[in-house]
C-alpha cells in the first residue's frame, strides 16, 4: 500500500525497475569485492601479484567505475527528464496544501467547480493528474511511494508532481520531510477510481452536504462551524478540514484512524490523545449523548 | 663555540643530565594541576575520551529510540521526547563526536607521527578541548530539563525559526554548537601548521605518512566548510532573536537558503570525518600485511580529490526541494564522481593486502569490517545519487541506513582499529585480542543487522523522523531486527569499553611500544618529550628501513637532543622540503587557556538561556584570560641555537615563515570562507525575491557617497598599517615609537568609524533589518564586518599595549605582522562588502 | 596545610564527634520539653528581634526578582478592598472595625496594616500576600496562578495606611450590606456578593468586576462550582465561595441570570481597535488558526451551549484578564477550558486587547 517496490504507475515502476537493477549490480559489486579480498589475503602468489598491480589499480579503480557510473548516470537523468517534463494539456489539476499536521486539498479551477476535501485525493485511472504543492507553515513533504517520488511542499514555492495510476487501488502516502510534532501522524490515501466511478465521484463532492437526516445542532452550538466548512449550511470556518463529504473519506485526523461513527466520536472526544499536539483541541467535556448525536451527524455527511 | 659540521647519526655520547633537564621541561603537572597540561599526548587522550563519552551518550539515545521503533503504536517515549532524541542523537553524534573524535586522533597522533615534540599552538588545543568538554556536557544536559533542540540534527527553518519553535530548544542548538565549531577551527588550524611546519628534518610532502595527508585535507576541508554552518547559525539565531526574515518567505526569505549554506557544510562534513578513517585505515593496513603501501601517490590524489569534489555534491540533499533539471544533473553526475576516489583506495588497500601477509589481528579484523560496511554504504551511495531513485527513498529510513553504512562503517570501525593498534604506543599495557574479537564480532553483526533491514523499511514506505508508526505497513520485522541489532552493537562497544578499563593505562613516556613491528615515526620510543632527539627520515616507514633507528633517537644521536633554552623546543622546517628552519619555543602548562576556554563555553551557554548579563561578563572574563595567554607568546628573538650536526637556528622568526603568520593565513580563509557565503546568501536570495530588492535608486538606497566615504576610510586604514609597518621598520628611539603607535590607533579608528558609517548609512535611509530579507542581509554585512573590526580594534589595542610596555620592535615583531594581516584582510573584506551592497544594486536597475 | 593547625586526621576526628555530640545533644533538649511553646507566654527576651530580623530578610532577597506592573488603576484597589473585607479584615482588622478577639491572641498577632504597609517595598508586599509566613497565621494565596489577583491587593494595601473610614467603606463596598436589616439567609449571602458585583451583576457602576447579568444560570452554577473547590483557580472567588451550600450557590445563580442586562457602556477605545476586534469576533484570524469567537460565544443562549459564557458586553479589563490566563495555561482545568486555552495561545497582545474593547462595547445579547 506504501512501497516503493510495489509501483501502480509509470514513474514508480521505472524507478523500481532502476531499484532493482542497482541492487543486482550491487549485491555483484559486494560479492565481487568480498572475494577479491579472500584472494588478497588468502589466494596464491599468481592472483595475489595481479591483485596488487597497478594496473589492476587503475582499472578496477578507475576505469570500471567510471564506465559503470556513466551508463548508470544516464539512465537515471532520462528518467529524470521524464518527471520534469511540463505537464500534458488533459490533465487533471489538483492543489494540495501541507499544513501542520494535515493536506488541505482543493479540487477545480472554475468557480462553479470547485470543492475542497482533505487528507484524501481520489484521481482516475489512466489519466495524468498534475498537483501543485505548496505550504501554509514550515516544509512539508508530498510522498506516495507507489506512485512516484516526492517532492517537498515549501513555504514561499509552488512545486509540482506528476502522478499517474495504471490501474484502480487505495494507495497510502506520508509527509516526508520533518515537520515537528505529530508528523509521525501526517499520512493520506491516493483513491484510484475508474473513470466513470471518478466522475460520479467528482460529482458528488461539488454537490453541498445533503440535508440532515440526524440532528446537526450539536455541531453548530459545541462551535465546530468556527473552524470547519460544511457547504450548504452555515459552517464556514476554513481553519481545519472541510467536513461536507467527511463521512465518504477512508480516514480522520490525516489517515490516523478509519471513518466511521464510532471514530468520529472518539476523535471529537480525544484527538489530542490519538495525535498528541495536532492543531485540534479535545472536546472532552461533552457527554457521551452530545458526542454520539454529534458522531452520528458527521456521519451522515457521506 | 661551534660544533664541526658532522653529519648525524651523531656518534658522540650525550651529556649527563641532559635527558634529565629534557624530561623536567616536558613534565605534565600532577593532581588537580592536570587541567592545564598542554602536551599533545595528554590533550589528545583527554580529547578521545571525552569523545568516546559522547559515543556512548548519543548511542543510549538511539537505544531508547530503537526500544521505542521496536513495535508499532509502542508508547515507551511520547513524541515530544523522541523527537528531541532523535536530534539530539545526531547533533551530539555528528557535533560532539565524530568530528572531535579524528580531530583528537590527529592530536594525539600527529606530532610524534612527524618526528616533532608537540604541536605548534599546544594551548590552543587545550583551549579547544576544554571549551568542547564543558560546552558538549551541557549541551547534552538540556536533555534532562526538557530544553533539548526538536528540529532535527539539520534544524531546517521555518520549523525551527521562532514562529514554529518557541521555547528555548533551538537556541540551545545553535548557540551550543557554535562554539564547538570554533573548537573545531582551531584544531584545524593547529593541523595545518603542524603539519605544514613542524615535519622531521628530510620528510618532504612525499614521505609523510599518508595518515598526515589525510588530516591535511581534513583540516583544509574544515577550514571551508565550517564559516557556511557557522554563518547558518548566526542568521537563524539573528531571525529568532531579532526577527531578521532570512528564511521567512513572507518577507522574501527562503527556507532553502539555510538548506545550501547547512549542506555546503554538511556534505563535505561527512568526507572530514571519514577521511581521516581512511588515513588510519592507510597506515593499520601497511603494518599488518608487512609491506610498504600500494599506490602511496594515487592515494594522496584520491585524498585530495574527494576533499575538493566533495564541496560539489551539497545539492544532492535537496532533490526533492522543486530545484531545475540542470542542477539535478549536474549534482547527480558531481556525486558520482566522487566515488572513483574512494574506490581508488579501496583497491589500494587490497592491493596493498594482496602485496603481503596480512595478519588477522584485531585492528586488521576491523579494517575488513569497514571495508565490507562501508562498501555497501558507498553502494547505496551510489543509488541515491541517481535523481529518481533519491526521489522515492530520500528522508526514508533508506537514507538512515545508507548514513549508518558509511558513518559506522566509515569512521567507528576505522576508529576502533585505531584504538587497538594505537593503543600500545601509550599505554602501558596492550588491550586485549580476546575482548576486540569478540567486541568486532558484535559489532559487525550488530552494525548489518541493525542497519540493513532500514534499507527494505525505508523502501517498503516508512519514513524518517517518526515516533511510531502503524502495523501492517510491512514495517514491523525490520523494526523489530533494527533494535536487536541496536542492543547486539550495545554489546559489542561494552566490551571494547570493558577492555579499555581493564587494560588501558594512560602512559606518554612508559607504553608497551611497538608490537606490531610498524614502520613510522609514531612508534619511536618516546618519552613525555615525545622523541629522545629529531631524526632525519629518508623514507616512508622510516623504523622499517634503518632498524637502527629507534636506538639512535632514544640515545639523542639526532637533532635537538635536550633543551638548549630549559624549556619545551621541537623544529620548524621549510614546508615543502622539509630542511630546518627555526626552533619554536613550545609553550607549557598553562592555566589562562584552561579558564579562557570555560569562560567561552558559559558566555555562550550564559546567551542560550537569555541571562545576557551574566554572559556579558563571562565573555568578558574569557578575553581576559586569552589577552593574558597571548601576552606570553611573541618572546622576541634570542641566540641562535645549536640543534646539532654544527647547525645553529634562531629560535624565532617574523615574517611570511613565521608558524604564528600560517595561522594568522588560515584564520584569514576561514573569515573570507564566512564572507563567502555571505556573499552567496545575498545574491541567492536576490535572485529568488526581487521584489524585495531596491527598485529604484532612491528606494531606501544610501546615496553613493556614503559608499564613497567609508571605502576611503578603510583604504585609509590599510595605508596607516603600511606606515606603521614602515614606522616599526625603521625603529628608533621616542619619536619612531610614537608614530607605531600613532598610525596603529588611527588603522584601529578608521575600520572602525567605517564599520560604524556603513550601519548609519543604511540606518539613515530609514531601512531596518526585520522589513525584508534584503534589509537583513545588508546589516549582516555590517555584522559579519564589526566581528572582524572588533577582533581588529582588540588585537590593534593589544599589539599598542606591547609596544608601550618594551615587547614591540623591529626584530620582535610576530604580533605587529598578525595584526596588519587582519587589518588588511579587514580592508579588502570591507571594500568587497561595500561594493556588493551599494554598488551591484544599483548595477541591476 | 598552615603549621598551627593540628594534622587533618585529628581536625577530622573532632569534627565527627562534635556533630555527633550536636545531633544527640539536641534531640535530648527537644524531647525533654524544656522549651515552651506557650503562645500565652511571649517570646525570649530578643528571640523575636531575631525571628523578625530573617523574616525581613528572607522576604527582601526572595523578592529581590519581582518586577512590580503597574498598580495605580482603581479598579483594582476596588477588587482588592472587597476581597480585604471579606478575607483579610477578620485577623488585621480594617478602618471599618477592629480584628477578632480569636485573631489579636495569636503569636505572632496579626500586624494592625496601617502602620506595618509603609514599612514594606511593594515587591515584598506581593510576596507576602502570595507566599504567606511560615510559623505565623498568614495564609499563602489559595492559588498560585493568579498574581494579578495579589496585585490587586497589593494596589489596596498601598492606599490603606492613608485610608479614612469612609474610602474604605465606599471601595469594599458596605453601602450594600448597609440595607435592610431583614434578610432572609439567602439574602444576606447576596448581599456579600452584592459587595463586589453589586444586586444586580453589574459591579456597582464601576467596570471592576465582571458582569454577572449576561450570563446564564447553568453558566453562573458551573463557575461557582470550580470556584469553590478551586478547579478554577481565583483567590479572591474562592474565598468567597467555598463556604457556599449547594443550594445556595443555585439561588444565587438563578438570582443573577435573571437580572436584565442593561445598555452597553459607551465606548472608550479607539475606534480602529474596536473594529479589529469586530473582526475577530465575526471571522476569528484564519492564518493564525483562530476561529470567530461568533461560533462558539455569539449566538443567543437558546443556541449556544450552556458550558461556553456570553461574552457582548463584558468589561474590557475582565476579558483582557482571563485571555491572559488562558494564554498563560493558568485557566486549563474548568471543562472547556481547554479549547480557550489552545485559541488565546494563538491571539497576539494587541488582538487580546482589540476583542476586549470590542465586546465592553457591544450591547448584551
Amino acid at each position: 500500500m506504501q512501497s516503493v517496490l510495489a509501483p501502480h504507475g509509470p514513474e514508480a515502476a521505472a524507478v523500481a525497475r532502476l531499484g532493482w537493477a542497482m541492487f543486482a549490480g550491487g549485491a555483484l559489486i559486494c560479492l565481487a569485492l568480498v572475494v577479491l579480498v579472500f584472494l588478497a589475503i588468502r589466494g596464491g602468489a599468481g592472483s595475489r601479484r595481479v591483485i596488487a598491480s597497478e594496473r589492476f589499480l587503475i582499472w578496477s579503480g578507475i576505469f570500471v567505475p567510471v564506465v559503470v557510473l556513466a551508463g548508470l548516470l544516464s539512465w537515471g537523468l532520462v528518467l529524470t527528464g521524464a518527471r520534469i517534463a511540463p505537464p500534458s494539456p488533459g490533465a487533471l489539476q489538483i492543489e494540495v496544501i501541507g499544513e501542520q499536521w494535515w493536506w488541505r486539498v482543493r479540487y477545480g479551477t472554475e468557480a462553479a467547480q470547485k470543492f475542497e476535501t482533505a487528507n484524501e485525493l481520489r484521481i482516475p485511472v489512466g489519466r495524468d493528474v498534475e498537483l501543485t504543492l505548496v505550504s501554509r507553515d514550515v516544509i512539508h513533504s508530498f510522498w506516495v511511494p507507489s506512485l512516484a517520488g516526492k517532492v517537498d511542499m515549501i513555504p514561499g514555492m509552488t512545486n509540482r508532481l506528476r502522478l499517474h495510476a495504471t490501474e484502480a487501488g487505495i494507495f497510502r502516502g506520508q509527509c516526508a520531510e520533518y515537520c515537528g510534532g505529530p508528523h509521525a501522524l501526517m499520512s493520506f490515501h491516493v483513491v484510484a477510481l475508474e473513470v466513470d466511478a471518478f466522475e460520479a465521484w467528482l460529482a458528488a463532492q461539488r454537490r453541498p452536504a445533503e440535508a440532515p437526516a440526524t440532528d446537526q445542532s450539536v455541531f453548530f452550538s459545541t462551535g465546530c462551524h468556527g473552524c470547519h466548512t460544511v457547504r450548504g449550511t452555515n459552517a464556514v470556518g476554513t481553519i481545519g478540514p472541510d467536513l461536507t463529504h467527511v463521512a465518504g473519506r477512508l480516514s480522520l485526523g490525516a489517515a490516523t484512524l478509519p471513518t466511521g461513527a464510532v471514530n468520529f466520536g472518539r476523535w471529537v472526544r480525544e484527538n489530542q490523545h490519538l495525535k498528541p499536539g495536532n492543531r485540534m483541541p479535545s472536546f472532552g467535556f461533552l457527554s457521551a449523548g452530545e458526542v454520539d448525536r454529534l458522531a452520528t451527524y458527521l456521519d451522515g455527511l457521506k | 663555540m661551534t660544533e664541526k659540521r658532522s653529519p648525524l647519526p651523531n656518534r658522540l655520547p650525550r651529556p649527563k643530565g641532559e635527558l634529565a633537564l629534557l624530561e623536567k621541561a616536558w613534565k605534565v603537572p600532577e593532581g588537580w594541576r592536570l587541567l592545564t597540561a598542554v602536551n599533545n599526548t595528554y590533550i589528545g587522550v583527554f580529547y578521545i575520551g571525552a569523545a568516546l563519552l559522547f559515543f556512548i551518550l548519543a548511542g543510549v539515545l538511539a537505544l531508547v529510540m530503537r526500544l521505542q521503533l521496536a513495535v508499532p503504536g509502542n508508547e515507551i517515549v511520547g513524541q515530544g521526547t523522541y523527537n528531541q532524541l532523535f536530534t539530539m542523537h545526531g547533533t551530539v553524534m555528528m557535533f560532539l563526536f565524530a568530528v572531535p573524535v579524528v580531530e583528537a586522533i590527529g592530536v594525539m597522533l600527529l606530532p610524534q607521527m612527524l618526528g616533532a615534540r608537540d604541536l605548534p599552538f599546544p594551548r590552543l588545543s587545550a583551549f579547544a578541548f576544554w571549551a568542547y568538554l564543558v560546552g558538549g556536557l551541557f549541551f547534552f544536559s538540556s536533555l534532562f530539563m526538557g530544553l533539548a533542540p526538536d528540529g532535527g540534527w539539520f534544524m531546517y527553518p521555518p520549523l525551527t525559526s521562532s514562529r514554529y519553535s518557541p521555547g528555548d530548544n533551538s537556541d540551545f542548538w545553535l548557540l551550543g554548537i557554535g562554539f564547538i565549531e570554533i573548537s573545531a577551527i582551531a584544531g584545524a588550524i593547529e593541523i595545518i601548521v603542524g603539519i605544514m611546519r613542524t615535519r622531521a628534518p628530510g620528510m618532504t610532502l612525499d614521505k609523510m605518512p599518508i595518515f598526515a595527508w589525510a588530516m591535511l585535507v581534513f583540516a583544509g576541508m574544515i577550514v571551508f566548510a565550517f564559516p557556511a554552518v557557522i554563518l547558518a547559525t548566526m542568521l537563524l539565531e539573528l531571525e529568532r532573536s531579532f526577527q531578521w526574515p532570512f528564511f521567512i518567505a513572507d518577507k522574501g526569505g527562503d527556507p532553502l537558503l539555510w538548506q545550501h549554506l547547512f549542506w555546503f557544510f554538511g556534505h563535505p562534513e561527512v568526507y572530514i570525518i571519514f577521511l581521516p578513517a581512511a588515513g588510519m585505515v592507510s597506515m593499520i593496513v601497511p603494518t599488518m600485511t608487512g609491506v610498504p603501501l600500494v599506490g602511496y601517490r594515487l592515494i594522496v590524489v584520491a585524498l585530495v580529490a574527494t576533499g575538493f569534489f566533495s564541496f560539489g555534491l551539497w545539492v544532492h540533499h535537496m532533490f526533492t526541494t522543486g530545484i531545475p533539471g540542470l542542477s539535478l544533473a549536474f549534482f547527480s553526475a558531481a556525486s558520482m564522481v566522487v566515488t572513483i576516489p574512494s574506490a581508488m583506495q579501496v583497491f589500494s588497500w587490497i592491493a596493498t593486502m594482496a602485496s603481503g601477509r596480512l595478519r588477522l589481528t584485531v585492528p586488521s579484523l576491523f579494517v575488513l569490517g569497514f571495508l565490507a560496511v562501508f562498501v555497501i554504504g558507498g553502494l547505496t551511495g551510489v543509488m541515491v545519487a541517481m535523481v529518481p531513485f533519491d526521489w522515492q527513498v530520500h528522508d526514508t529510513y533508506f537514507i538512515v541506513a545508507h548514513l549508518h553504512y558509511v558513518l559506522y562503517g566509515g569512521m567507528v570501525f576505522p576508529l576502533f582499529a585505531a584504538l587497538y593498534y594505537w593503543a600500545p604506543a601509550f599505554s602501558k599495557r596492550r588491550l586485549s585480542e580476546t575482548l576486540g574479537r569478540w567486541s568486532f564480532a558484535l559489532q559487525f553483526i550488530g552494525v548489518n543487522l541493525a542497519y540493513f533491514p532500514m534499507h527494505f523499511a525505508g523502501l517498503a514506505g516508512m519514513p524518517r523522523r517518526v515516533y511510531t508508526y502503524p502495523a501492517g505497513l510491512g514495517w514491523d520485522l525490520p523494526n523489530l531486527l533494527s533494535t536487536v541489532g541496536a542492543f547486539i552493537i550495545a554489546l559489542g562497544v561494552l566490551l571494547c569499553l570493558v577492555d579499555l578499563a581493564r587494560n588501558f593505562r594512560f602512559s606518554a613516556s612508559d607504553a608497551v611500544g611497538d608490537v606490531w613491528k610498524a614502520g613510522t615515526l609514531e612508534w619511536l620510543p618516546n618519552g613525555i618529550y615525545g622523541p629522545r632527539s629529531i631524526p632525519i627520515v629518508e623514507d616512508r616507514e622510516p623504523l622499517w628501513y634503518r632498524p637502527t633507528l629507534a636506538d639512535e633517537v632514544e640515545e639523542g644521536r639526532y637533532f635537538l637532543p635536550g633543551t638548549k633554552t630549559g624549556g619545551r623546543e621541537t623544529l620548524v622546517t621549510t614546508p615543502f622540503d622539509a630542511a630546518p628552519d627555526y626552533v619554536l619555543l613550545v609553550p607549557g602548562p598553562s592555566w589562562r587557556s584552561f579558564w579562557a576556554a570555560i569562560f567561552m563555553a558559559a558566555f555562550f551557554l550564559l546567551l542560550t538561556v537569555k541571562l545576557v548579563v551574566p554572559a556579558m561578563a563571562c565573555g568578558v572574563l574569557s578575553l581576559g584570560f586569552v589577552v593574558a595567554w597571548l601576552w606570553q607568546t611573541d618572546p622576541g628573538p634570542g641566540p641562535k641555537l645549536a640543534i646539532g650536526a654544527g647547525i645553529r637556528l634562531p629560535s624565532y622568526r617574523t615574517g611570511s615563515s613565521s608558524h604564528s603568520w600560517w595561522a594568522m593565513i588560515v584564520l584569514v580563509l576561514v573569515a573570507a570562507s564566512l564572507f563567502v557565503a555571505l556573499a552567496f546568501s545575498y545574491f541567492y536570495i536576490w535572485s529568488v525575491s526581487p521584489q524585495v530588492w531596491p527598485q529604484a535608486a532612491s528606494d531606501r538606497l544610501p546615496d553613493l557617497s556614503w559608499a564613497a566615504t567609508t571605502a576611503v576610510i578603510l583604504v585609509a586604514g590599510s595605508i596607516a598599517l603600511l606606515f606603521a609597518d614602515w614606522a616599526l621598520k625603521r625603529g628608533g628611539t621616542g619619536a619612531g615609537r610614537w608614530a607605531l603607535r600613532a598610525t596603529l590607533l588611527l588603522a584601529v579608528a578608521a575600520l572602525g568609524t567605517a564599520c560604524f558609517l556603513e550601519f548609519c548609512a543604511q540606518w539613515q535611509v530609514g531601512l531596518r533589518p526585520a522589513d525584508s530579507s534584503y534589509a537583513a542581509l545588508v546589516y549582516t554585512f555590517t555584522v559579519v564586518q564589526g566581528q572582524l573590526v572588533a577582533a581588529f580594534i582588540l588585537m590593534g589595542l593589544y599589539t599598542i599595549a606591547r609596544s608601550m610596555t618594551g615587547k614591540l620592535n623591529a626584530a620582535r615583531r610576530v604580533t605587529f605582522d598578525n595584526t596588519k594581516c587582519l587589518g588588511h584582510y579587514a580592508v579588502a573584506q570591507g571594500l568587497v562588502g561595500l561594493f556588493i551592497v551599494h554598488v551591484s544594486p544599483r548595477l541591476a536597475l | 596545610m598552615p603549621s598551627w593547625l593540628p594534622p587533618l586526621g585529628m581536625l577530622l576526628r573532632c569534627a565527627a564527634v562534635l556533630a555527633v555530640v550536636a545531633i544527640v545533644g539536641g534531640f535530648l533538649t527537644i524531647w525533654s520539653g524544656f522549651y515552651s511553646v506557650a503562645a500565652s507566654r511571649g517570646h525570649w527576651p530578643g528571640f523575636e528581634l531575631v525571628l523578625e530580623f530573617a523574616m525581613r530578610s528572607s522576604v527582601r532577597t526572595h523578592a529581590l526578582l519581582i518586577q512590580v506592573p503597574q498598580i495605580d488603576r482603581p479598579e483594582q484597589a476596588r477588587r482588592g478592598a472587597g476581597h480585604f473585607q471579606q478575607a483579610c479584615a477578620p485577623c488585621h482588622g480594617s478602618p471599618a472595625g477592629p480584628s477578632m478577639l480569636v485573631a489579636r491572641s495569636m503569636l505572632p498577632p496579626p500586624s494592625d496594616l496601617k502602620d506595618l504597609v509603609p514599612t514594606w517595598k511593594t515587591r515584598e508586599l506581593f510576596w507576602i500576600v502570595k507566599n504567606g509566613l511560615k510559623y505565623t497565621g498568614m495564609p499563602t494565596w489559595p492559588t498560585q496562578q493568579r498574581d494579578d489577583e495579589v496585585w490587586d491587593t497589593v494596589a489596596f494595601l498601598r492606599e490603606l495606611p492613608a485610608m479614612s473610614r469612609e474610602r474604605y467603606r465606599e471601595l469594599a463596598g458596605f453601602a450594600a450590606t448597609d440595607e435592610a436589616p431583614s434578610r432572609t439567609p439567602d439574602e444576606a449571602r447576596l448581599a456579600s456578593c452584592a459587595r463586589c458585583h453589586g444586586d444586580d451583576g453589574r459591579g456597582r457602576d464601576t467596570t471592576a468586576f465582571p458582569r454577572l447579568d449576561i450570563q446564564t444560570a447553568p453558566y453562573l452554577l458551573d463557575q461557582l462550582k470550580a470556584y469553590a473547590n478551586g478547579t478554577r483557580a481565583s483567590g479572591f472567588m474562592q474565598a468567597a465561595t467555598a463556604e457556599l451550600s449547594a443550594r445556595e450557590m443555585a439561588w444565587l445563580a438563578e438570582h443573577y441570570a435573571k437580572a436584565r442586562p442593561a445598555a452597553a457602556a459607551p465606548p472608550l477605545e479607539a475606534d480602529s481597535l474596536r473594529r479589529q476586534g469586530e473582526a475577530l469576533f465575526r471571522s476569528g484570524a484564519p492564518e493564525q488558526g483562530v476561529p470567530a469567537c461568533a461560533a462558539c460565544h455569539g449566538a443567543k443562549a437558546a443556541d449556544r451551549d450552556l458550558r461556553y459564557p456570553a461574552l457582548l458586553g463584558q468589561y474590557a479589563s475582565h476579558t483582557k484578564t482571563q485571555l491572559e490566563l488562558f494564554k498563560q495555561g493558568a485557566r486549563n482545568t474548568t471543562e472547556a477550558a481547554p479549547l480557550m486555552t489552545t485559541i488565546a495561545q494563538r491571539m497576539t497582545d494587541e488582538q487580546v486587547r482589540a476583542v476586549a474593547a470590542y465586546l465592553a462595547a457591544e450591547p448584551a445579547r
